[in-house]
């Protein structure tokens, strides 16, 4: 089972309020999986994404990713763990916007120790070129459109062959057609074996996944899974 | 990774040069002051130094004591202790001493025909020549003769020649000494060598007459102000310096009422004195590499706010905290260090424009140099580490939404 959430509870203390942003949620998903977790806005999804990222740590209740319970590690075992294990897409692609695409796609590669600078820009350039960003290698992403910058994103959420890619309504700054296009990909990753799960408030880029984890007040409404 | 990180940092830095530059100019000034400050220093004293030296060596310098003022009376120091005769003696008894010479001199008006010069005039004995390694260039200088007799000789410093003889050979001429309201004629028996400007130029516009017709005929005292021996090798000198002294507290019984100062010692004080001068003054350009290392942290502040989103991503792709402290602490390193090397470069050029106006050499030693970077690059690490610590304690989730 990659991934495990059992009786998840995430809790902050704004001032004096506690905010419970995630009151009980359980849900697995296994290897090979497109999983969509739709919800409303304050639904509990991004803290939910944030849990399964690996960026957040939950309050009570345990998120197992591969039999490793992610509640108890430190803060460089998190790190590592998003480093090797998960790639991210985001709504706002957050590519650094002063290096390079080539440069962008290379940083999870100095982060996980692969030595050797020629080495990791060979990479980076044969990620970028399978998601035809080839010819574009020494652009900066101010240069670039918004398709572009997604799928390099894409590519640099690839790089070190995650065991989970968590795309952020990676739809959501883009228009219909390029949305399309990077659904498409998606899919097409998913063909290929990677493990997607996708957080989004649009039911209908949600149907394009195989399962649809619907979260409503930080508690699960629905699990359904797409014919 | 080290490499990716220096180079990340170096980018950064690029990326907004002229606020970068702006940043480092705190340390560039403070390098480049610390370092033109210290040079000036050591190039001034090597100058005095030389010009001291100049003067003749191992000379010895015997001068009355300080009485010091009590009680209401005026301090003052003593002036009836030292004769002629008691240079004979001090001679006879000091073996280290090689010639020994009064010190005599007063000031008056050189008048030949239409010209005249108000100047010093020196009393001096035959020896002047070898304690002071100073000829005449033409002519001759006060003998034996002139002295035992108390001749009305005269030699000319080359710069008071010229003034009072611009056409003719002055050798041989008449010139009248107003002193004391009283007229003396003297005849010129030798015009002296230039010896090279500096601190002391005014030697070059000097009269040298017998000692004695300045005791005898215009001062009508037979006590001189000190004396001004000289030894034959430095360690000599030494030596010279303890005999006048035991010779000396012997004779007038006080050891309070003289003071004998050597050369070396005076040369020693002065290269002290400078020394501590531009200790302080590189202290307090010192200061200003702190004030530029606040310039840098407080820049480092701005830009981890600025970049807090930049840090976020880094996060989220995997970069621990070290990562992010690294990343940070070389940006500020790569900060200090550059404008460290800027600075010594504006330091060298200062202390070479400097020297080259006083006209002293360009001295800028390693240890300066060396001593001002490392500072520069201190003072980078530690007013690095506050902003990337704050930085690299980001929380990732806090640091993705930040706008």
């Amino acid at each position: 089972m990659l991934i495990q959430v059992i009786n998840l509870q995430r809790t902050y203390q704004m001032g004096s309020v506690k905010v419970e942003a995630l009151k009980d949620a359980s849900f697995q998903i296994k290897e090979g999986e497109f999983v969509a977790i739709i919800g409303p806005s304050g639904s509990g999804k991004s803290t939910l994404m944030h849990i399964l990222g690996c960026l957040d740590q939950p309050t009570a209740g345990s998120f197992l990713m591969e039999g490793q319970d992610i509640s108890a590690v430190s803060e460089n075992e998190l790190a590592e763990i998003r480093n090797k294990k998960i790639g991210f897409v985001f709504q706002q692609f957050n590519l650094l916007p002063k290096a390079t695409i080539l440069q962008n796609v290379s940083v999870p590669l100095i982060y996980g120790g692969i030595r050797g600078r020629r080495r990791q820009l060979e990479l980076a350039e044969k990620a970028l070129q399978q998601v035809g960003l080839g010819d574009r290698l020494h652009h900066r992403p101010t240069e670039i459109s918004g398709g572009q910058k997604q799928r390099v994103a894409i590519a640099r959420a690839l790089i070190n062959n995650p065991a989970l890619v968590l795309a952020d309504e990676p739809t959501g700054n883009l228009d219909t057609k390029t949305g399309k296009e990077i659904m498409d990909i998606f899919r097409q990753l998913n063909k290929e074996g990677h493990t997607i799960i996708m957080v989004t408030h649009d039911q209908e880029i949600a149907e394009q996944a195989r399962r649809v984890i619907q979260i409503r007040d930080g508690l699960i409404q629905k699990d359904e899974v797409i014919a | 990774m080290i490499w990716e990180i220096l180079r990340m940092a170096v980018n950064s830095l690029t990326v907004n040069k002229m606020r970068s530059f702006l940043s480092m100019l705190g340390i560039i000034i403070g390098v480049g002051a610390v370092i033109a400050i210290v040079s000036v220093g050591s190039g001034a004293q090597m100058q005095v130094t030389s010009q001291i030296s100049q003067l003749g060596s191992n000379l010895i310098t015997i001068s009355p004591g300080i009485r010091r003022g009590s009680s209401g009376r005026i301090s003052m120091t003593s002036t009836d202790l030292f004769t002629m005769e008691l240079a004979d003696q001090l001679q006879q008894n000091c073996p280290s001493l090689a010639r020994i010479m009064p010190n005599l001199q007063t000031s008056g008006l050189l008048i030949a025909g239409t010209n005249n010069y108000q100047t010093t005039v020196v009393g001096v004995t035959p020896v002047y020549q070898q304690i002071y390694d100073f000829y005449p260039a033409r002519g001759q200088f006060i003998t034996e003769e002139h002295e035992a007799g108390a001749t009305n000789v005269l030699v000319l410093g080359s710069g008071l020649a010229t003034e009072l003889f611009p056409e003719t050979d002055p050798v041989g001429q008449k010139v009248k000494l107003f002193v004391r309201n009283r007229h003396l004629l003297f005849v010129v028996v030798g015009v002296m060598e230039e010896k090279g400007s500096g601190a002391w130029g005014n030697i070059e516009n000097q009269a040298f007459i017998p000692a004695s017709v300045l005791m005898k005929k215009i001062n009508n005292r037979k006590y001189v102000s000190g004396y001004t021996a000289q030894a034959a090798s430095a360690a000599d000198a030494k030596a010279a310096v303890g005999e006048v002294q035991y010779f000396l507290t012997r004779y007038l019984g006080d050891p309070s009422q003289f003071r004998v100062t050597s050369q070396e010692q005076l040369l020693e004080t002065i290269s002290q004195v400078t020394g501590t001068l531009s200790l302080m003054l590189g202290g307090i350009a010192g200061i200003s590499l702190l004030v530029g290392g606040i310039g840098i942290m407080n820049i480092m502040l701005v830009s981890v706010t600025e970049r807090t989103r930049e840090i976020g991503i880094r996060k989220a792709l995997g970069a621990k905290r070290r990562h992010i402290l690294t990343q940070f602490i070389i940006e500020s390193l790569a900060m200090s260090g550059f404008g460290g090397l800027i600075g010594i470069g504006f330091g060298w050029l200062g202390a070479a424009g400097v020297a080259k106006i006083g006209g002293w050499p360009l001295v800028v030693t390693h240890t300066s140099v060396l001593l001002a970077f490392s500072f520069a690059l201190l003072v980078g690490l530690f007013f690095g580490i506050y902003p990337a610590r704050k930085a690299s304690k980001l929380d990732p989730v806090i640091a993705l939404s930040y706008e």
